[in-house]
């Protein structure tokens, strides 16, 4: 087990690699972790997301920007493919599972791959429909996988109008289930009045939303850990 | 063709330009803005400027109003002995030698500046339609068993060849009447050597045709003389359908959503285009059942949701992937059916469309332009509200369209405004001392040397050009950032605590506010341009060239936008600056050239399918390409061009050569 230091060295030198966007001192941060015994869930959470959570943090204030945003994630693949296969499941109390897809008749994925990353990282189990995905597969989706969440993506106000018979199909099949939506032409208004759960006008507020996830879902975490310790 | 030295005080623009042009078309060229409200035609008296008498040895220039065309009867009469001496009207004096010219204020152009005027086109005339006078002998007794329509027909098959024709049944109706009314003498107006759609009384020469471009934002007619090919006059306004929503997506959706949404978008744009119509005739407005009766051909040109609206179909389909349109190829629609009101059996010539979002607009824009007639690997960018691009030469060309956003139109920028009197266009910053100097529409003073600006906010050339020039003067890094810890009050923090840059004290401006530039605007003209370059650099991936020849930079901006700062910004790939143009309406043109000559209307329907249309959006490295792009100018591609371009100019910019 490494010394208290070590850990914190290390933990700090992954969130750094995901600031930064480096890949290779992401990819040697997370080959440290699993050499000097590091908890694996640890060096995800309280290394690379931890990063990812100040990322996020810059590119609210807008420091950074898109092309920052998607280089800090791919700093952040490069430590989590290594860390991953050595995580032991931890029962978390919740499932965290999500089906995402950007809605039928649109072909723009960029905001969407950035939540959906941001789910990966949090541990969810994502079921990625891709993008132009008929309507009835987001229900169809649902139903298979029993997810709780479902992420709805649209870039142009006629794909969006879609939106709407997804949630209703959804609410209809199954009252408890959250729905977000998000996408350029999407407001509070629209999610309010379609009757989603939640909402996010840009990759901006996306990442937002999904950063909130992620700290409820730590809380959750250490909840768990506590009892079980 | 011999040249003559042209200098505009207190502009101080100069330049050549050939013998025998105006001075105001010299100033156009150049750039100066003069007034011109009654679009040359001698009567408004707007456009007086001053001759300047002698040698000028700074100029190295001798100039005089010798050096001019003589004074006409048109222009004594606008001159007033309170103007001075050496007044000409700039519409009306041709240049035959070197002269130096003061533009008063007064004649300096203050009104919205229309982006969309038209140029000189440089085509063969051969229109759809033609006049031809007949002269038929009175009918006796005699030759009783010949038809008024037959002895028409008979007519003009004997005298101008012309065989076959039909008659429009609602001119037909007319033909007896204006046969006995001129005598047996008339005017028949032929559409397309196979149909009469005109019989007028007497002998008329004049035959008119409009040029039409509906734009999302602006739409504007370009009237002109079919026997010419010269442009009467050019009336613009507003599109009708902003109210609906303001960019194609929006309608599209209201279209959607409302019964009578398709409908009542419809009813705009045909009735906006009325009113287009009646204002650009009243020069020549004849008898007739309407003011625009004496237009009896017409070409129009729009992006496919723009067509799809005017023509009533619906638009949902082009609105969401795959895209697919009513109809591709072009259209000829009697002028009644859809209600404009030209002469009603005129024939509207709708251009076909490329793709679902490649519109007849870009098919203008391709015909006026030729690059299938070329070798050189050219580049052609469209920019209004979407960005469509063309790439290739003789052997191949690529078309494409990217969601730019309305960031070059100014929209969605703090300080953003249209093209008119008080938008910042022109802008330099000094690198070390970070203080700027600028110019605004409607003054042709760089702001230091005026007393009251009265800047109101930025056009979009002018937001390009700031941000060049901040990123040139290191305000802003390769990736958009501000700078921090810059020795200068005009870099500070907004009330929410991100950074911007003062481009105007409020004591500059008449909106009594500092004007910045934010970092949320850097971001906005970031995503359009890496759009719009990420687009660019598929196509060349996809054409497997790895270097352009020629960018030719078009629409919204006309012939304002700066090459220096485009290139700067990273707009396209690196490019030599001086095969850097901007040519301003091209898909105006492009109507204008299919008005002027039926070939090109052939043409396009050709390369409107030759052309190879690609989806970028879909494509796997789309996403790579467009974070790279967002970058200024690029986060890899090399620009040597605009590496050496900086060091001319002395800047110590490192740029990847």
């Amino acid at each position: 087990m490494a010394t208290e230091e070590k850990t914190k060295e290390i933990l700090a030198k992954l969130k750094e690699a995901v600031i930064q966007y480096d890949e290779d001192a992401s990819k040697e941060g997370a080959e440290e972790a699993l050499k000097e015994g590091l908890e694996p869930n640890d060096a995800i959470f309280n290394g690379l997301v931890s990063g990812m959570e100040e990322v996020g943090r810059l590119f609210e204030s807008q420091e950074y920007f898109v092309p920052e945003l998607l280089m800090c994630a791919d700093a952040l693949y490069v430590g989590l493919d290594i860390l991953k296969p050595h995580v032991t499941q931890l029962d978390l109390g919740v499932k965290g599972s999500v089906v995402i897809g950007t809605v039928e008749g649109d072909v723009h994925d960029i905001g969407k791959n950035i939540v959906k990353m941001m789910f990966d990282v949090a541990g969810f189990q994502v079921y990625d429909l891709g993008k132009d995905v008929p309507l009835d597969k987001f229900v169809e989706e649902q139903m298979k996988t029993d997810s709780d969440l479902v992420c709805l993506s649209a870039m142009m106000t006629t794909t969006m109008v879609g939106m709407k018979k997804v949630i209703d199909d959804l609410k209809a099949k199954n009252p408890d289930i959250k729905i977000m939506i998000g996408g350029a032409p999407v407001s509070a208004d629209i999610a309010d009045k379609w009757g989603a759960d939640g909402y996010s006008a840009d990759a901006n507020n996306a990442l937002k939303d999904a950063i909130n996830m992620i700290s409820s879902l730590k809380k959750l975490k250490e909840e768990a850990e506590k009892k079980k310790g | 063709m011999k040249k003559h030295k042209v200098i505009f005080q207190p502009s101080g623009s100069r330049g050549e330009v050939e013998d025998g042009k105006t001075l105001l078309e010299a100033a156009q060229s150049l750039g100066v803005d003069i007034e011109g409200l009654c679009g040359n035609k001698k009567v408004c008296g707007k456009c007086k400027v001053r001759i300047e008498e002698g040698y000028f040895e700074k100029d190295n220039l001798e100039s005089g109003m010798s050096h001019l065309s003589p004074i006409i009867e048109d222009e004594i009469k606008h001159i007033k002995p309170e103007d001075g001496p050496g007044i000409r009207l700039a519409c009306t004096a041709e240049v035959h030698g070197d002269v130096k010219i003061f533009v008063p204020e007064r004649s300096r152009a203050g009104k919205q500046v229309v982006r969309k005027a038209a140029k000189e086109l440089s085509i063969a005339l051969d229109p759809a339609v033609r006049k031809y006078n007949i002269d038929l002998a009175a009918p006796t007794l005699h030759d009783m068993t010949t038809g008024d329509y037959e002895r028409v027909l008979k007519f003009l098959e004997e005298d101008y060849g012309l065989k076959g024709l039909t008659f429009d049944f609602v001119v037909l109706k007319s033909l007896q009447d204006v046969l006995r009314q001129g005598n047996w003498k008339a005017t028949v107006t032929v559409w397309m050597d196979k149909e009469i759609i005109k019989v007028e009384p007497g002998f008329e020469e004049r035959c008119y045709g409009l040029a039409v471009d509906i734009g999302t934002t602006t739409c504007v007619g370009y009237l002109s003389d079919l026997i010419t090919g010269k442009v009467v006059n050019t009336e613009s306004m507003m599109n009708p359908q902003v109210p609906y929503g303001e960019d194609v997506m929006s309608r599209i959706t209201y279209a959607m959503t409302n019964d009578d949404g398709l409908d009542k978008m419809h009813r705009a744009i045909i009735d906006g285009l009325n009113e287009i119509i009646v204002k650009v005739v009243s020069e020549i407005r004849e008898d007739g059942p309407d003011p625009g009766f004496a237009i009896d051909d017409l070409t129009i040109v729009f992006n496919t949701a723009m067509h799809h609206i005017f023509l009533g179909f619906n638009p949902i389909y082009i609105g969401r992937s795959p895209f697919i349109p009513a109809v591709q190829n072009s259209l000829d629609i009697k002028a009644r059916d859809i209600g404009l009101k030209i002469n009603p059996s005129a024939y509207i010539h709708v251009l076909p469309i490329e793709a679902g979002f490649v519109g007849a607009d870009n098919v203008g824009v391709l015909i006026a332009e030729e690059q299938y007639k070329q070798d050189e690997m050219v580049l052609v960018i469209d920019i209004g509200t979407n960005g469509e691009l063309l790439l290739g030469n003789r052997d191949k060309i690529c078309s494409t369209s990217c969601a730019t956003g309305p960031a070059f139109e100014g929209a969605q920028i703090k300080f953003g405004m249209r093209a008119a009197p008080g938008a910042i266009e022109v802008v330099q910053i000094d690198p070390e001392t970070k203080e700027p100097k600028y110019k605004v529409i409607g003054k042709t003073d760089w702001h230091s040397h005026l007393k009251k600006v009265d800047a109101k906010g930025l056009c979009g050339s002018g937001i390009i050009e700031v941000v060049a020039e901040m990123f040139k003067a290191g305000i802003i890094d390769k990736s958009g950032r501000f700078a921090k810890d810059l020795d200068t009050p005009r870099v500070r923090k907004d009330v929410d605590g991100k950074p911007e840059y003062v481009l105007a004290w409020a004591e500059e401006t008449s909106i009594g506010t500092d004007i910045t530039i934010t970092q949320g605007d850097v971001r906005a003209l970031q995503l359009a341009k890496g759009a719009l370059y990420a687009g660019a650099k598929l196509m060349m991936n996809k054409l497997g060239v790895s270097k352009l020849d020629r960018v030719v930079l078009a629409g919204a901006f006309g012939s304002h936008i700066s090459t220096e700062a485009s290139l700067t910004l990273g707009m396209f790939p690196d490019c030599p600056i001086d095969m850097v143009y901007a040519v301003g309406n091209a898909a105006g043109d492009g109507a204008r050239m299919a008005l002027l000559n039926k070939g090109k209307r052939v043409e396009a329907n050709d390369k409107a399918r030759w052309v190879e249309f690609i989806e970028i959006a879909t494509d796997p490295t789309f996403e790579k390409e467009f974070m790279q792009a967002m970058h200024i100018p690029h986060m890899k591609d090399k620009f040597p061009n605009l590496k050496e371009l900086l060091q001319k100019s002395g800047s110590k910019l490192e740029i990847k050569g």
